[in-house]
């Protein structure tokens, strides 16, 4: 969860309609929460607000094991120590990726973690893949 | 009907994720790993790890509702709903265009300018054999880059 790859959230409407979103930043705040950006007013937000539940995957930058964090939504917080460190990091990254002026941190969604697996089976460890030619 | 750039973007490199959700309204998540759009233009393929397909199997064999989001390393992005039609193991063509798939994505991520320490185990670690095919009609298509237009429908 350092932003160096960026992560996955799927999220479902009211009506059942999945919805799959990349996003820049998945924070941790303790053993129990996360802290996913919220920078646009967009379907995933919508989705939360009626059905809290999600999923996100995140890649660990270093081992490139990937691992799905089941999430319940809690709240959104528009200051505080959380949101101006995401905030920090949201600019930094814009500015890596191209985007400064259109990333923007609306919100630190607070999510309680329920669940944390490791996508067994999704990815081949470094040692396996071949080195350039 | 997939507009032309979308069609584009599916067949890559780009990187492809499918979301499902149980009776619960539960969401999962798989990436893919290639896709491919026939040529209704309507229907797709998308391919997964075997061993990520069980959950996301049950979903779309019980609700039908798939999304699958397709994004570049530019973040120009896209997302597609609609529903399950069927899946099959993957074979020996499915493996040919998934190898093309990973080499292209490897280079196109060392031209946008990852280091090759960051791209390589992360572009070639998507594990693709033993694979599922999955296919799905897709029914919305939306604009999903960052900026002023995203969430827009498409098609």
């Amino acid at each position: 969860m350092q932003g160096v790859i960026p992560s996955h959230v799927v999220t479902c409407s009211h009506d059942g309609t999945p919805n799959a979103s990349a996003i820049s930043q998945v924070y941790y705040v303790d053993p129990d929460h996360v802290a996913l950006s919220h920078q646009f007013f967009n379907k995933t937000k919508r989705n939360i607000e009626e059905n809290p539940r999600a999923v996100v995957w995140v890649v660990n930058p270093e081992t490139f094991e990937s691992w799905d964090l089941e999430l319940e939504f809690v709240r959104s917080e528009t200051s505080g120590s959380v949101f101006e460190v995401m905030e920090m990091q949201i600019e930094a990254i814009a500015s890596m990726v191209g985007m400064k002026g259109i990333f923007k941190l609306r919100a630190a969604d607070i999510f309680r973690v329920i669940s944390a697996a490791k996508a067994v089976g999704e990815r081949i460890p470094p040692a396996e893949i071949p080195a350039p030619r | 009907m997939i507009p032309d750039r979308v069609v584009e973007v599916l067949h890559g490199p780009s990187y492809i994720q499918l979301g499902s959700r149980d009776d619960a309204l539960r969401p999962a998540h798989t990436m893919a790993v290639g896709a491919l759009v026939h040529d209704d233009r309507r229907t797709v393929t998308v391919f997964v790890p075997a061993a990520r397909s069980e959950r996301v199997l049950r979903d779309l064999a019980g609700n039908g509702r798939v999304a699958v989001g397709v994004a570049l390393a530019s973040h120009e992005a896209y997302q597609l709903k609609g529903t399950y039609v069927s899946s099959r193991p993957t074979d020996d063509a499915d493996r040919v265009r998934q190898e093309a798939y990973r080499a292209a994505l490897l280079q196109s991520a060392l031209e946008a300018g990852y280091p090759d320490a960051l791209a390589r185990p992360f572009c070639l670690g998507f594990a693709y054999t033993p694979g599922v095919a999955i296919t799905f009609r897709a029914e919305e298509v939306f604009l999903q880059t960052p900026g002023p237009g995203a969430g827009s429908l498409l098609a």
